[in-house]
């Protein structure tokens, strides 16, 4: 075992005005875990590219089972069995399990499709790797975590050897990690070649066994996990040293900033009662389907609520949707950013400046494109937003950006209260430093800051009081340098009596 | 940032959707050019004067389009509320009543149409494909209605020669600085939408909401009035449209307006505005409505048949998309790949 299966030496890439990949090399044995680490746009998607066939390289060679390719397409690169997972699952949600995994590939009886070939050839596979899902359920049906793992079942189906993830985590709950890496395992033991790609560099210690460096185009190093320590990573990731994973303020604690009375909406948004003091941030934390998101929505008005008062500065609000919010001085920077967040067909400064027309119209609803600008300019610089201008779609920007612009288009005007829902997914540590950064700048001018995140690391380190949701209730309320990982683990598993049956 | 020291025309130029704008008016120049070698009566004054005429009703019908294309949504109503609108006030006048009164009548009729679009869609979610398909057969079975399931006498058995002549000229046939009074109406109501469009805040949400509505709805834009307003426009231009038919011919048709819905998509997307939503100016339907109608008029004047016309007609359509299509794809499957 252990024999090198992809051998990729002196890539370059160039795409117009951008030298994407700076003679990279890289290496895979089989059975192996190799994390490919960087900051967003070091160049790791793109080398996946080019050993899964989507892009061809413009130098170097690749080399797969000792079998040196020069064009290779994306069939071909299947037919060795590359496989590549992307951190946007494409699934046709409306199709059933069996019919995803087998998509493309469909298996012929005489006169229509096996279905039932096709069925148990699912279940073998499923089962074979514990996995509990239904293989006649649609697709968009089942949590991401799940669909996550057809995915994965998907590629197996079709016999890779080399299996690329990107991101896997990001969207799973400490318990379906913990899943997916016992499968990662089990490949492994396999004697697959797995590329994983993630930015939770905390999760590494789990399942990886080496790692590559890159940073901007350009192979850095690589060695064994276990003989690299995190700061020598996040060093040569970042070029240069971090100092404070999570910075933290100390602020003195002031009056009530907002508060949130007996809001009830749905199953998910069950009672919900906190409150909110100048110089502090509250984090919320939970597993995955907490309720959390759910609860900022309703806060900010865009769910209907059933019950609940909210105030801000002491005098009572009603919020019945986004508008009222903002009126309010209430923000919410959304978890999902190509969902929720972006509208990303449109331009840097137009998604700026769409919550805050208000503020750069005159009374007819006239745009005054000086204003406009010059809201853009200072959101662009108090945000580090890295572009060469803001007219480019903010759909071509890296993930950390278009985080970084979602956030800022809420920082253009003096609100009380801004909601962070999941505001470092998938961006690199030096954007979330500087995410973090920013929160800290809100909480010493006295505005009131609610942090969700299912990462308890960063709610332990950048929270000052920490809410605990599970199942649409909060369960639990600790103080965030007192606390302990269990401890808050336990709140958000504080299930109610399952006696009375799920709807 | 470097862009103040930008030149007003490389500005110009970098405003979004105005490469495709300018593609059509290079084709529409080809086009005009081609037809005018092959037979240079197109050349004439009087042919030109006709064309700006002509090709009015495709841009107002474009820019009722093009509203509701920008968000996402699409209006198959309109062809059908220009006709409501022309029998109507066609109905109304032949019935002794002077034009003013009877198009404001009219006008008011054909917003219920918009507002009932506008709320199908916005506020009860309906697929607008669906929604509009249904209020296209009410508003061509009300035109049918308005006068017993016939076209309409003359006007001027209503309101006698002189008024009707005058609206008729006021529409269609009179001429203003020696171009025709329909081509300064279109202008006027471009230059408005225009402006409402690239430089007001519902201008600003309408792009928004059809980029992405959930993201709009979370920066606090109010879809529901916002998609309202769009179909209040679509439906007062299909108005307007219809008047001008009904001014050109002297009387309400019942079938006048047929297929102007999907002149009005062809316009928008020969201009570059995107059936997906969230791009295109009105820029663009201008050229795209005008090179409609320099086809329309340069196969006619070249003797081709009904037959070929819509055959090439047609074609053109389909090849002006395909080829922003592939110019785009072009260039952002260079773009896009940073990481």
């Amino acid at each position: 075992m252990n024999e090198v299966i992809v051998s990729m030496k002196d890539i370059t890439k160039s795409f117009p005005g951008v030298k994407a990949l700076d003679h990279v090399q890289f290496e895979l044995r089989s059975g192996e875990v190799m994390a490919l680490l960087g900051e967003n746009g070091a160049g790791k998607s793109t080398l996946m590219k080019i050993l899964s066939g989507v892009y061809t390289r413009d130098e170097g060679t690749v080399e797969i089972f000792g079998k040196q390719y020069d064009n290779l397409t994306p069939k071909q690169a299947q037919e060795v069995g590359v496989a590549i997972i992307h951190q946007e699952l494409n699934m046709c949600r409306h199709l059933s399990v069996t019919e995803n995994m087998f998509l493309g590939r469909e298996v012929k009886g005489r006169v229509s499709l096996n279905n039932s070939a096709m069925q148990k050839e699912a279940k073998r596979i499923l089962d074979d790797l514990n996995m509990d899902i239904d293989p006649n359920q649609m697709v968009g049906e089942l949590p991401v975590s799940k669909q996550q793992m057809v995915e994965i079942a998907k590629a197996l189906s079709i016999n890779a050897r080399v299996l690329i993830m990107d991101e896997p985590t990001s969207a799973l709950t400490a318990k379906e990690i913990e899943d997916l890496f016992r499968i990662i395992r089990k490949l492994k033991a396999d004697g697959c070649g797995i590329v994983y790609i993630s930015h939770r560099l905390e999760e590494l210690a789990h399942i990886v066994d080496r790692v590559t460096i890159m940073r901007d185009g350009q192979y850095i190093t690589s060695g064994s996990f276990a003989e690299m320590t995190m700061d020598t990573i996040i060093t040569n990731m970042v070029g240069r040293e971090i100092k404070e994973k999570f910075p933290r303020v100390a602020c003195p604690k002031g009056r009530k900033v907002f508060e949130v009375r007996n809001l009830n909406a749905g199953r998910m948004v069950r009672n919900i009662n906190f409150s909110v003091y100048e110089g502090e941030i509250v984090g919320i934390a939970g597993l995955m389907g907490a309720g959390r998101t759910e609860t900022t929505r309703a806060i900010f008005g865009v769910d209907p609520k059933e019950s609940g008062e909210i105030y801000v500065d002491g005098k009572p609000v009603r919020i019945t949707c986004p508008m009222d919010a903002i009126k309010n001085g209430v923000v919410l920077a959304p978890e999902d950013r190509k969902k929720d967040g972006l509208c990303t067909k449109l331009s840097i400064r137009q998604n700026l400046a769409l919550p805050n027309l208000d503020l750069v119209c005159n009374q007819f609803g006239v745009i005054n494109s000086k204003k406009e600008e010059a809201l853009c300019e200072k959101a662009v610089k108090d945000l580090l937003i890295k572009t060469p201008n803001v007219e480019i779609d903010s759909g071509n920007l890296s993930g950390g950006n278009q985080q970084k612009v979602v956030v800022g288009k809420w920082l253009a005007r003096n609100s009380r209260v801004v909601i962070f829902d999941e505001p470092t997914r998938g961006i690199d540590v030096g954007a979330k430093v500087e995410i973090y950064n920013l929160m800290n700048e809100l909480k010493k001018q006295g505005i009131a800051v609610l942090f969700v995140s299912s990462e308890m690391p960063e709610v332990m380190g950048i929270a000052d009081r920490i809410l605990v949701m599970c199942d649409g209730r909060i369960t639990g309320e600790v103080l965030a340098q007192e606390t302990t990982q269990n401890e808050i683990l336990k709140y958000a598993t504080a299930f109610e009596n399952k006696n009375i049956q799920k709807s | 940032m470097n862009n103040k020291q930008q030149s007003p025309l490389k500005k110009l130029l970098g405003i979004r959707g105005m490469g495709a704008a300018l593609t059509a008016f290079v084709g529409l120049i080809i086009i005009y050019i081609a037809f005018g070698v092959i037979n240079p009566a197109v050349f004439s004054g009087q042919n030109i004067l006709n064309l700006l005429r002509s090709m009015s009703k495709y841009l107002l019908i474009g820019i009722a389009q093009s509203y509701v294309l920008i968000t996402g949504n699409i209006d198959l109503s309109i062809g059908s509320v220009a006709g409501m609108s022309a029998m109507i006030t066609a109905t109304l006048m032949v019935g002794g009543m002077h034009p003013v009164p009877a198009i404001l009548i009219t006008l008011l009729c054909c917003l219920v149409i918009g507002v009932i679009n506008g709320y199908l869609v916005g506020k009860f979610k309906l697929p607008p494909f669906i929604a509009t398909l249904g209020t296209m057969f009410v508003a061509r079975g009300i035109a049918y209605m308005v006068n017993g399931n016939r076209n309409t006498d003359a006007i001027a058995t209503g309101v006698g020669k002189e008024t009707g002549d005058a609206f008729q000229n006021f529409f269609y046939y009179g001429k203003t600085f020696g171009v025709y009074n329909t081509f300064w109406i279109a202008l006027i109501v471009f230059v408005i939408f225009f402006f409402l469009l690239s430089k007001t805040r519902t201008g600003r949400h309408i792009y928004a909401i059809g980029s992405n509505v959930e993201a709009a709805k979370l920066s606090g834009v109010n879809v529901v009035a916002t998609t309202i307003k769009t179909y209040l426009v679509s439906a007062g231009c299909a108005c307007l449209v219809g008047w001008i038919l009904c001014a050109q011919a002297g009387m309400g048709n019942m079938e006048a307006g047929n297929m102007y819905e999907m002149y009005g998509v062809a316009a928008g997307v020969i201009g570059g505005v995107s059936p997906l939503g969230g791009t295109g100016i009105l820029l663009g339907t201008f050229a795209g409505a005008a090179v409609w109608q320099t086809l329309e008029n340069g196969l006619n004047m070249i003797g081709a048949q009904v037959g070929i016309q819509r055959v090439v007609i047609g074609v053109i359509v389909v090849a002006a998309v395909l080829l922003d299509v592939v110019v785009r794809n072009g260039q952002f499957g260079k773009r896009k790949k940073k990481n």
